[in-house]
């Protein structure tokens, strides 16, 4: 016969008497390591980025690009987006570590739902005419890049091109549905 | 800095029992991510440390970090993986003794518990914690009047579950 819990105070007991999970030994000086190697990682997209504008950048004065108003323009679509994506992400993280974890919960939550609100527009109106703009930039540049490398490091350049901007569409997009997914579970 | 360190220390060897017990009920009694959950709990407690003016009680504070950070997490836990537990139990559960009743009955209570939105989970969770009202319109920001009501209503609510 199965037991049927009636009241609260049944409901209370079963959860003060549920088996106790155990206090890790060194729990709080891995939280201390955690911390920093956080900060860290924190680091890298933004170097990954950073460091693709200034390869264009470097390439942009290697082949002599400011005498072509066409090559200039395209390079300055590609590093301007690779650019305005590392502000964009870099106000974002700046806001959200605003919002105070030690605030009341009601506010809290009415913050992040703000939080979470502005950053769906701003994937709906600003992500893609970033990645527009690194394509055409990308696309421009193409038979410039053909005449001025290699064939190995056209190559290079093509797919490696290619595999940014797929990372780069499959990284935001999975983005905006965790951002919506946190919408949505912040209103229910 | 170690003096930090040394409090930090002993605010997390008291506190970790009630912090994980909190998670575990955010994510339907998954205890891989209760951990994760805890552990992001006590990050943000170390990062703030500092920041603590003795305004509301120690207690008070980590109760506040805990709910918001597993406001602001959406893990959800294995829905699926209760479920069957659930089931398993529930065969098996004229064989078997005290334990498993005890065990099908808090993953009853976590199931119910995760059908409540996110206002209301976090109160009764801070409820079976045992922490007064007042606390809990401290941590909630809403006030004790609000909080009474709400406690008996989703009590009600939780119980007609438990028992279905």
């Amino acid at each position: 016969m199965r037991y049927k819990m009636k009241t609260f105070e049944e409901l209370k007991s079963q959860w003060d008497n549920q088996p106790e999970l155990e206090t890790p030994k060194e729990g709080a000086k891995s939280i201390i390591k955690k911390v920093n190697s956080i900060k860290n990682k924190q680091q890298i997209t933004n170097i990954i980025l950073g460091f693709t504008a200034l390869i264009l950048i470097v390439f942009f004065f290697y082949i002599s690009a400011y005498n072509n108003i066409l090559v200039t323009s395209a390079l300055f679509l590609m590093v301007g987006s690779l650019l305005a994506r590392m502000v964009i992400e870099y106000i974002s993280v700046k806001r959200l570590k605003q919002i105070k974890v030690t605030i009341v919960s009601s506010e809290f939550k009415k913050s992040l739902a703000n939080y979470y609100k502005k950053r769906v527009r701003t994937h709906y109106i600003f992500t893609p005419i970033i990645v527009i703009f690194y394509i055409v930039g990308f696309i421009i540049l193409m038979p410039f890049f053909e005449d001025a490398l290699s064939k190995g490091f056209y190559t290079y350049i093509q797919v490696s091109g290619i595999a940014v901007l797929l990372f780069f569409i499959f990284f935001i997009r999975k983005q905006i549905l965790k951002e919506l997914h946190a919408l949505k579970e912040l209103n229910k | 800095m170690k003096n930090l360190e040394s409090k930090f220390d002993e605010i997390y060897k008291t506190n970790y029992p009630k912090v994980i017990r909190l998670c575990l009920g955010y994510v339907n009694g998954d205890s891989m991510l209760a951990k994760e959950l805890a552990q992001d709990v006590f990050i943000k407690v170390w990062e703030n440390l500092h920041t603590f003016r003795k305004e509301s009680s120690l207690s008070t504070w980590i109760y506040r970090i805990t709910v918001n950070t597993c406001l602001s997490s959406f893990k959800k836990g294995k829905m699926g993986y209760m479920t069957n537990e659930l089931i398993n139990l529930e065969n098996k559960i004229d064989l078997e003794e005290e334990q498993e009743n005890n065990e099908l009955q808090i993953s009853q209570l976590y199931c119910c518990i995760n059908k409540l939105n996110k206002d209301n989970k976090s109160i009764i969770l801070l409820e079976l914690e045992g922490l007064p009202q007042k606390e809990i319109a401290e941590v909630m920001g809403f006030t004790h009047e609000v909080i009474r009501v709400r406690i008996h209503r989703i009590k009600n609510e939780l119980t007609k579950c438990v028992t279905k």
